[in-house]
């Protein structure tokens, strides 16, 4: 591992995730070996590495889809290793899966209205649906729609709202811009950094690694499962390896 | 003509227990993507259950509107009981599992319960068959045709058991919180546990429910034809669950229709060919269905999206 | 008789292999699932030792401990008498669940191991099938006391019956039905699943027209279905008055039933399929007023019948014997009129004096064993009433 730029950039001092020696195996298959990260609060922290990389294992287990081989995570200071994906979400914790996941059966206010599936406070509730319309204001013109008749971008705009409506302190995204349009990514990640405003701390997955860089304040490269570079997102824009790697340059 | 219309009683008759089984098929099935082949069985420990109960009630001075509905929760309560047990402890360990190792355990516990409620050791009914007391009066409803067409008030309390019933369902699925819960889980319950979700006790909750239902299904069989035995659920359970499938398993509404068909079909085909016939063109009839429309009458193709 | 009834039981082969020998003249132990000795030492020079294979246990428990009870009484009857030339009679007993490899194998058993004289059993024809290869193939001699399927006794010529077989039943009911309740006009409902159920009513409706009757119309039902509404509405339209329903009690008592429901007003006529308490907890009132023939009747004035029946109720605390017990009762006391007749005890010697029984006054009737083996006797044709069944009448053959 090498670190890059890091007497550049500070990165906020208040750890929101932290991940230590995280080891992730399906079976025989080793995904994710010993890798240590972290969240600071505020932050976006950007996941690059190829196809394979280890980079969804590693998403899925922070949010309890997997349970770690071994290692230890945190949040906020507690220790969630191993668990469910459902007591994570009230511990300010959401996750928008690879793919989406969402409910094509559902119509759009039906999928917005699960995003808060935990929350009691019909208000609070009730304005954040405003705020992410606000954000998205598409999803309003699809609003009693079966979510299945979206388009891609209209589902990873749906997605990510969902996401929002539990009001999280940390959003894991998993390849937003996947199979979009250029013009659909650039809204997305756009309001992705307006999120990050908001105080929404995020760990984003992402191939493309450009994207990534520029929003991230700080990432984190993976390679067949372990963390080769980390460092300030700009910084890493700069490295030789990420350019040759990952930015096709 | 009295006999087409008796014909006609028969089957929507015959078809309202398949219905009422169906539900419970296609309600677990719509969670779980699972066929729960043992859920004719669980109707059938219901029956046994409001037999003992009855039977309680009998020595105590007969069946008022209470002790009808004290059998009826008694059984449905324990059928939930056994359905949660069931689920708790064959399914869930499974749920990560190809689909198949799943299907051949509920087969398992399906040949487990009705064989094993052959034996007569301790509280297990033993072999023989018996005979359900009559716990709601059998009184003609209607007369039509000189007399000669019955309609008796069991067989309009069944009906409109198995209506209100698909209308509660219906209106659970698609209207209420958990229904909204039960959907998402039904399409992919590892994103449901990501929007805070507590998937197991919605697919629990699903169990129970719809082992319930089997429950109230087998009371209602054992009050139209009286006898109850430990293989009874078998025989029910095929034929509610190629009702489902005609209807569209999964879909709660097409449950009620496919089966008040396959009741109709049946009883028709008996009447008026041979009873031989019976299962061949129901079958039939199934196949029927899954080649013209293979989702069933009233499946939905889902826009699947990955 | 009862020629399906299939055993279903797979776990109660945890009690495969319970064995009892049992003298004769000890006290009656009541036959009973737990039956379990040490096998018994091979029977003394002054014994004849007799084979009864039987469903101890399973579904068609009731059955075998019956014909138990009755092959009992007749034993220590005859060893209080004397047994067989000063020998006492000792009977082995061996459970086959109701299933039949398993009598086949308690019949080898019998055969090549305890070295039987004559085996006793089965009730259910499909159990006495799988017995009588055996025996035949050893020439031991067997006398199935209730089995009524033909092809019983066509195993050969070691393989007896104290019963009549099923033609004659259809026979018996059609002649009542047609000369004592003057019925016109009879429908059928068969088990078309029961090789019982069809062959009854193949010969009832072949006599029932002989005699210028009328049979409205034949429709089927498989074993263990439930509904029959279908079949009974569509018999309905035919007016029949009454219908012969050659099945098993526990969809009898179901169809009888329903055609009340149905606003059928026809008299129900059946079989011996019919006899079990539970056609009366399965019918209800609804059976009130049927007839079905039998092989016995403890209503039956015939004193030897009588004499059974109080011998039995002695011994039983005041039970009545059904007619599974009757059926035993004579087996037993047929096989010990023949090994007293018998030249010696070799199995050829014993079959040919079984051949010769003729006019046995029996409990279930006054029989005569024919050149195929079976026995020509009356049928007895019994009423049910405010739920018992009672003597109606005796056909003769």
């Amino acid at each position: 591992m090498s670190g890059v730029g890091s007497a550049g950039s500070e990165r906020p001092a208040e750890l929101l995730l932290e991940c230590q020696g995280l080891h992730v195996a399906y079976g025989a298959i080793q995904a994710v070996r010993g890798v240590s990260l972290s969240v600071r609060k505020g932050e976006v922290v950007a996941l690059i590495g190829r196809n394979g990389a280890g980079k969804t294992s590693l998403l899925r287990a922070v949010s309890g889809m997997l349970r770690p081989a071994d290692g230890r995570i945190t949040l906020e200071g507690k220790d969630i290793t191993g668990m469910p994906s459902h007591l994570l979400v009230a511990r300010g914790m959401a996750h928008a899966p690879e793919g989406r996941g969402i409910f094509p059966n559902l119509t759009v206010e039906e999928n917005l209205g699960l995003g808060a599936w935990l929350r009691t406070d019909a208000d609070g509730v009730a304005a954040d649906e405003a705020w992410v319309l606000s954000l998205f204001p598409r999803l309003k013109e699809r609003w009693a729609a079966a979510a299945g008749t979206l388009s891609g971008g209209e589902q990873q705009m749906l997605a990510i709202s969902r996401a929002l409506m539990s009001r999280p302190r940390l959003l894991l995204l998993d390849e937003p811009s996947l199979g979009l349009a250029p013009q659909v990514i650039q809204l997305i990640f756009r309001i992705l950094a307006d999120v990050n405003g908001k105080g929404v701390s995020i760990l984003l997955v992402e191939q493309n690694a450009h994207l990534a860089l520029n929003l991230a304040g700080h990432a984190y490269v993976l390679e067949t499962g372990e963390v080769a570079m980390e460092g300030a997102g700009k910084a890493l824009l700069q490295s030789e390896d990420v350019r040759r790697a990952y930015l096709g340059e | 003509m009295s006999d087409f219309l008796q014909h006609v009683i028969n089957g929507l008759s015959a078809g309202t227990i398949y219905a009422l089984v169906a539900l419970g098929y296609t309600m677990v099935y719509g969670v779980l993507k699972l066929i729960n082949f043992a859920h004719g069985d669980v109707m059938m420990m219901g029956t046994y259950v409001g037999y003992a109960s009855a039977l309680q009630f009998k020595q105590r001075g007969g069946f008022g509107m209470a002790s009808v509905l004290a059998i009826f929760f008694l059984s449905m309560a324990a059928c939930a009981a056994v359905g949660w047990l069931i689920e708790r402890f064959a399914y869930r360990p499974l749920r990560e599992k190809p689909k198949l190792t799943a299907l051949i355990t509920a087969i398992g516990i399906s040949f487990a319960v009705s064989y094993g409620f052959q034996m007569d050791w301790g509280f297990l009914p033993g072999p023989n068959p018996r005979a359900f007391p009559e716990v709601i009066r059998r009184q003609p409803w209607l007369t039509l045709l000189d007399g000669e067409v019955t309609l008796w008030n069991w067989q309009v309390i069944s009906f409109a058991v198995a209506l209100g019933l698909m209308a509660g369902l219906q209106y659970l699925v698609f209207r209420t919180r958990f229904g909204r819960a039960m959907r998402a889980v039904s399409h992919d319950h590892r994103t449901a546990a990501l929007l805070g979700i507590h998937t197991d006790r919605v697919i629990a909750v699903t169990f129970m429910l719809g082992s319930a239902l089997a429950a109230g299904a087998g009371i209602l069989f054992a009050i139209k034809d009286v006898k109850i035995e430990p293989l009874m659920g078998t025989q029910q359970g095929l034929k509610a669950f190629v009702a489902a499938v005609i209807g569209g398993i999964g879909n709660v509404p097409g449950a009620v229709v496919g089966a008040v068909l396959l009741g109709l079909v049946e009883e028709f085909v008996v009447g008026y060919t041979a009873s031989s016939w019976r299962d061949a063109v129901a079958f039939g009839f199934l196949i029927l269905v899954l080649l013209l429309r293979p989702e069933g009458l009233f499946g939905r193709v889902t826009a699947e999206k990955v | 008789m009862r020629s399906l009834l299939p055993a279903l039981l797979a776990a109660a082969s945890l009690l495969a292999g319970c064995e009892k020998k049992q003298p004769a003249q000890a006290p009656a132990a009541p036959a009973t699932p737990e039956l379990k000795a040490p096998a018994a030492p091979p029977p003394a020079s002054d014994v004849i030792l007799l084979g009864e294979v039987g469903s101890l246990t399973g579904a068609e428990a009731t059955f075998g401990q019956s014909t138990h009870e009755g092959i009992q009484l007749a034993l220590e009857q005859a060893n209080a008498a004397g047994g067989v030339n000063g020998k006492k009679l000792e009977v082995r007993v061996y459970d086959d669940q109701g299933k039949p490899e398993e009598a086949a194998n308690a019949a080898v058993r019998l055969i090549n191991q305890d070295k039987v004289k004559l085996i006793l059993g089965e009730v259910a024809s499909t159990n006495s099938l799988a017995m009588a290869d055996k025996a035949q193939a050893a020439k031991v001699p067997m006398v199935s006391p209730s089995s009524t399927n033909e092809a019983v006794t066509q195993k050969g010529d070691y393989i007896f019956r104290v019963c009549f077989i099923d033609p004659f039943q259809g026979y018996a009911m059609a002649k009542f039905a047609r000369e004592t309740l003057k019925l016109q006009n009879v429908a059928v409902l068969q088990d078309n699943k029961s090789a019982y159920s069809t062959g009854l009513t193949g010969v009832f409706q072949l006599r029932f027209a002989e005699m210028g009757g009328k049979v409205a119309g034949v429709e089927s039902y498989s074993k263990g279905d439930t509904d029959f509404r279908a079949q009974l509405t569509a018999l309905k339209k035919a007016k029949p008055d009454g219908i012969y329903i050659p099945g098993y009690y526990t969809d009898v008592g179901l169809i009888a039933r329903q055609a009340q429901e149905l606003g059928l007003k026809a008299v129900l006529l059946g079989g011996d399929g019919w006899e079990s308490e539970k056609l009366f907890e399965l019918g209800g009132s609804a059976v009130d007023g049927s007839y079905y023939t039998n092989h016995y009747s403890p209503d039956s004035p015939n004193p030897a019948t009588q004499a059974f029946i109080s011998a039995y109720k002695a011994k039983h605390n005041g039970k009545v014997p059904d007619s599974l017990a009757a059926l035993a009762y004579d087996a037993a006391n047929v096989a010990v009129a023949a090994l007293r007749k018998s030249k010696s005890l070799e199995g050829p010697d014993i079959r040919d004096a079984l051949a010769q029984t003729k006019d046995f006054d029996g409990a279930a009737g006054k029989l005569t064993l024919d050149e195929k083996r079976n026995a020509t006797k009356p049928a007895v044709v019994l009423k049910v009433e405010n739920g018992k069944a009672v003597f109606a009448a005796s056909v003769s053959p």
